[in-house]
This record gives C-alpha cells, sequence and structure tokens, in this order.
C-alpha cells in the first residue's frame, strides 16, 4: 500500500502555547470573568489612537462596566512603531497610577508596547534595554490581556515583543516564555472596522509567519499543524473580508488564523523574511506587515533548493485539493509561489491599488516614497544583525540580502542562477 | 521502604566528554585568535564590535568555557577556560554537555542547534550574528570539507573563497593557533 511522503520528524523540539484564548463575535463580554481570575483590579489599558477613535475602547469599557470594572489608568497613543523610550515612559505612568495588570488593545505596535512595559514594572527596572535578547526576563510577569485589533500579528500567543530603538536604527527583539499574555480576547468586534488595506497586508503578515513556521530550521509537528490551518484559512477568507470588509464570519476567521499563526512562529520562529522585513522597518520606517506581503514570494523563491518539499506542501492549504492533486510534486514549490504572487495581485486589484507589490511602489500619506532605492545598502547592512537569519534554512551575506532587496524593490522574481547554493 | 536510606545516587560526571569539549573550545578558541589575523572577513567581523567585546562560551552549569575578548588596541585574544574576573559583553550559553557534543561532533549545525534551543544567547543580538558568521568562517578553515558541510549553511564555493586562500589560510591558522 503507498502511503505518500514520509513526515519527517526533527529529533528535538519544544513547543509552548500557555495563553487562555476566547474566540467568538462577543468573546469581549467574558473580560470581566477573565480578569476576575486573573487578580485583576486596577487594569492599565494601552490603546492607539486609531483604536481610540474607531470606538474600541468604547466595547471594551462597556464591557467591563458591567461588574463595576474601570481602568486605572489610559494611553491611547501609541506610535505605529513601538518604541523603546516611550515604553519606559509608560512603565512610570503605570507605577504612578497604581496599577495592578495590563489590557493590551490594538495592534501589533501596542501589544509588543504592553509586553516590555510589563517586563519594566514587573521586575522594577528602570530601562528596558537590560532584557534584550532571548531569555533575560526570568520571572513571571504582571497579568496581561491582549486584545488584536489587527488580524495580523499574532502577538496575543507569541513570547516575543519587536521594540525599535532610534538612536541606534534598530528593532529590538525581547524573547522570553514569560512575555506571553495572562488571556487573548478575540472579538470580531475588533477587527470589523480595519480598513481593507490594513486587512489586506495584516492577513498577509500572519500567512507569512505560518509560511515561515512551516519551512525554516525550527518547524516542529506541534507548529506544523497550526501553520497549515492557519494558512488555509487565510487562503479561504482574505480576499473576500478585502472585498467585503463587513464580512463578520470572516473577519473572525481571520483573527482566528492569526491567532494560529502566532502560536505557530512563537514556537518554531521566522526566517528571511522577517529577518529583511525588520530591517526594511527599521530604516525606512515601513509597517511590518507591507513587508512581510512583499517579501514573502522571494523568500520562499531564495529557500526553494533547501525546502522545496515543505514550500510544495504549502499548495495544498493555499490553493486546495483539486489544484493540489493536478499539480505534478515537482512543480508544487514554484507553482505555490505562483498562488502567493497571484494573492498579492488579487489583493492590489481589490484595494484599487493601494495594497503594494512590491517595494518601489510603497508610499507614505504624502505619496513619498517611503523606500529609496539608495537605502537598499543601509537595509542589507542592518539585516544582517537581525538574529531572525539563524532560522532561515539557506545562509545569507550581504550580497545575497543586495539581491534579494533589488528584486523586491523592482518586483521581479529572483534569478535562480545567482542565489549561491553551499 | 525507608525513604531515609535509600541510597543516593550520584550522576556520572561524563569526564570523557568534558575533556573532548575543552579541547575543542580551546582548539577553536585559539582558532579565532589566529584567523583574525589572517582572513579579511573575521578581521573585518571584529573591526565593527567594540573593544570591550569579550565572548564567553561555556556549557551549562559547570562548564567548560572559552573566552575570547578584544583588547583596549583592538586585537582579538583567546582569554583561555578559565574565568579570571572577565566581563562578557556576549554569553553563549550550551544548554548541557550533550548539546555540546552534538555541536562538536557536528552532527548538529550551530543553525540546527539554535533552532532547537539547545543555545541560550545573553547580550547583543547583531554581536552574536557577527560571533556566528566569525565562527563559520573559523569551522571552514578548520575542518575538511566533508565535515564542514554539517557544520556551517553553506559550504563557500570557489567564488566565495578561493583555494588558495582557503588552503594558505588553513595552514597559518593551524600553525599559529598551536605555537603562538
Amino acid at each position: 500500500m503507498k502511503r505518500g511522503a514520509i513526515m519527517q520528524l526533527p529529533a528535538y523540539y519544544e513547543f509552548c502555547n500557555t495563553v487562555k484564548t476566547i474566540v467568538g463575535h462577543k468573546a469581549l463580554e467574558q473580560i470581566p470573568q477573565s480578569l476576575k481570575v486573573i487578580n485583576a483590579q486596577r487594569p492599565m489599558i494601552i490603546t492607539d489612537k486609531g483604536v481610540e477613535q474607531a470606538g474600541l475602547i468604547k466595547i471594551v469599557q462597556a464591557a467591563m462596566q458591567k461588574s463595576k470594572l474601570k481602568a486605572a489608568a489610559i494611553y491611547d497613543t501609541v506610535p505605529p512603531d513601538s518604541e523603546i523610550k516611550m515604553v519606559n515612559e509608560l512603565a512610570k505612568m503605570y507605577t504612578s497610577k497604581k496599577c495592578d495588570s495590563i489590557i493590551a488593545v490594538g495592534g501589533g505596535s501596542v501589544l509588543d508596547t504592553a509586553k516590555g512595559v510589563n517586563i519594566i514594572v514587573s521586575e522594577n527596572a528602570s530601562d528596558l534595554m537590560q532584557f534584550a535578547g532571548y531569555g533575560n526576563v526570568k520571572r513571571k510577569l504582571k497579568p496581561l490581556v491582549a486584545v488584536p485589533t489587527t488580524a495580523g500579528t499574532g502577538s496575543e500567543v507569541t513570547s516575543v515583543a519587536v521594540i525599535a530603538n532610534h538612536e541606534k536604527n534598530i528593532k529590538m527583539i525581547f524573547g522570553s516564555a514569560f512575555l506571553l499574555p495572562d488571556i487573548a480576547i478575540i472579538d470580531s468586534r475588533m477587527t470589523k472596522t480595519l480598513p481593507p488595506t490594513i486587512t489586506a497586508f495584516t492577513g498577509m503578515d500572519a500567512l507569512t509567519h505560518a509560511v515561515e513556521a512551516y519551512f525554516c530550521l525550527a518547524k516542529n509537528p506541534l507548529s506544523d499543524t497550526t501553520a497549515l490551518a492557519a494558512i488555509q484559512i487565510i487562503a479561504q477568507n482574505l480576499v473576500n473580508v478585502v472585498k467585503k470588509p463587513s464580512d463578520t464570519d470572516g473577519r473572525l476567521a481571520l483573527a482566528l488564523a492569526s491567532n494560529l499563526a502566532g502560536m505557530a512562529f512563537a514556537n518554531s520562529m521566522v526566517g528571511m523574511i522577517h529577518n529583511i522585513g525588520h530591517a526594511v522597518g527599521g530604516v525606512c520606517g515601513v509597517p511590518h506587515g507591507v513587508c512581510m506581503n512583499i517579501l514573502l514570494p522571494y523568500g520562499l523563491e531564495y529557500n526553494m533548493h533547501k525546502a522545496s518539499q515543505y514550500i510544495g506542501e504549502l499548495l495544498y492549504p493555499l490553493a486546495g485539493d483539486e489544484v493540489y492533486n493536478a499539480t505534478k510534486k515537482k512543480e508544487r514549490p514554484q507553482k505555490t509561489v505562483e498562488y502567493i504572487r497571484n494573492l498579492i495581485q488579487d489583493l492590489h486589484d481589490a484595494t484599487d491599488g493601494k495594497h503594494p507589490r512590491f517595494f518601489k511602489e510603497v508610499v507614505d500619506k504624502t505619496g513619498k516614497q517611503m523606500v529609496p532605492k539608495e537605502k537598499l545598502v543601509d537595509i542589507a547592512k542592518t539585516a544582517m544583525s537581525d538574529p531572525a537569519q539563524f532560522y532561515n534554512p539557506e545562509d545569507l551575506d550581504y550580497n545575497d540580502y543586495m539581491m534579494v532587496l533589488e528584486a523586491a524593490w523592482e518586483g521581479t522574481p529572483l534569478d535562480k542562477k545567482k542565489i549561491k547554493k553551499g | 521502604m525507608n525513604i531515609l536510606y535509600y541510597p543516593q545516587v550520584k550522576p556520572k560526571k561524563k569526564l570523557i566528554k568534558r575533556i573532548y569539549i575543552a579541547i575543542m573550545l580551546w582548539i577553536v578558541g585559539r582558532a579565532i585568535q589566529a584567523a583574525s589575523k589572517v582572513d579579511s572577513d573575521v578581521k573585518d567581523e571584529f573591526a565593527k564590535l567594540n573593544n570591550n567585546f569579550c565572548l564567553k562560551m561555556w556549557i551549562w552549569p559547570n562548564g567548560p568555557a572559552m573566552y575570547v575578548g578584544k583588547t583596549n588596541n583592538g586585537r582579538v585574544k583567546y582569554l583561555g577556560w578559565k574565568d579570571k574576573g572577565y566581563k562578557p559583553t556576549l554569553t553563549m550559553t550550551i544548554k548541557n554537555i550533550e548539546a555540546a557534543m552534538l555541536l562538536f561532533t557536528f552532527r548538529e549545525s550551530t543553525a540546527i542547534a539554535t533552532a532547537r534551543n539547545r543555545l541560550v544567547v545573553d547580550g547583543d543580538l547583531p554581536d552574536a550574528c557577527a560571533f556566528v558568521r566569525i565562527l563559520n568562517i573559523v569551522e571552514v578553515y578548520l575542518l575538511p570539507k566533508i565535515i564542514a558541510k554539517l557544520a556551517v549553511k553553506r559550504y563557500p564555493k570557489w567564488s566565495q573563497m578561493a583555494p588558495s586562500r582557503k588552503h594558505f589560510g588553513r595552514i597559518v591558522i593551524y600553525v599559529r593557533a598551536f605555537t603562538f
């Protein structure tokens, strides 16, 4: 009897997810009970202006007031990229208002900011920098409830926070199992007002998490299951939700996919797509999801010779069984890349061209190009200092970074002859 | 059974493995010092690090260990295996002796060991990235291709490292590592 490809199991792996996850159309109504369980009585709400103006904080407060619970402090001006100085200031606010827990309502930067604040207030430290790196947070932190308002970062189930250090022009990574929030509440009302362009690139961010978790070096059977589920849900819902933003079932599905992808990459890490994306974000200020969206097909192409089996397997959750079965095994990896390029094009069309396909299309609010070509050198140099490269199947040197960046800037596929193979 | 009289089993110290790892750390440490004078890429990587750079690579909980650091005039030096009050700016801790054996018998590459969470890095991550690149180059010099290919992600081709550079560098690094 033919049994198909044998699943290769790694000799050793680790998986940890201690977050209680509550998912539903009105899941936030559970917040008073959830806060009671973790003994949180004076929570500090951390959010950003966009979330506050969209009226989402009112939904959270209304749910809290049912048990006469009030926030001891609200900070609603977290910038799009969480920043180390602001984290230090927010920690002072937490202490002065005698808060005992944190509710983070927002996207990746808000959740990462909240994690940064939680490190300082729990460790009684004055500066976050001393905890940079992996494993430097060594004790249980204050209660943290994460309420994601984008369906992309998966920060509500990750043990990592990425916080910018503008003085050094880099993004610092903080990693520890203690950074995992206590509770994640996924409520479709929180992502309902997300504009189509943000829905598109945050969805691609989640897809990148799942894809890199599946083909990079730390993949394992446990993270594979959540990664594959996330990819399937995103492939089935992302374009539909971008075209019809009021689709609450689709919204909830995407938020769940982001959560699953977060669970996957928190345990099997990410590779060169995030490595380069962090550098583009650090040097040019491009939103993380936009970078992921542009770099995803390039990361797959670059690693094709090392991870073709896994990349080929991704065609199944992406395109469905009919396409998968109709495609010859050796053609599946390339077909996966084509499928993702088509998905990016579909999102570009569905947003009237606002969803960028390559770096030269990325502009700020004033229409100014955010990634000038002359910045690629700085980006490549910065990328060399990012540890996500460790988990990438193929090695990268400065010239490799430049090759990928130039192709991703122009929007041309990688020249496979130029990819160095050991 | 009275547990007060239960015999206490002391774990073996795995002496042979410890000696093997200590020798490997000594060779790698000496080779890093030698490569910093011989190879331009290693020189460049070290030049970008601060002059107070000090690496401690060790096996938790009792060693062995290796210290490599930069001196005030920017020279790279193998500082030995004993802690003489150094202040490491970068500490790479291998979680146990078995994990170290996998790494130093080249059954697991540095990348796979990292992916399997066998290493804990404490310090500046950009420095850790630079040091892993240095380690990869040193491994290419020290080891024959068939073994080095297991230790590094991508073994350099002729276009990246000419055979003359590799073989000449290998001889000089071995001579310097074992003599000076």
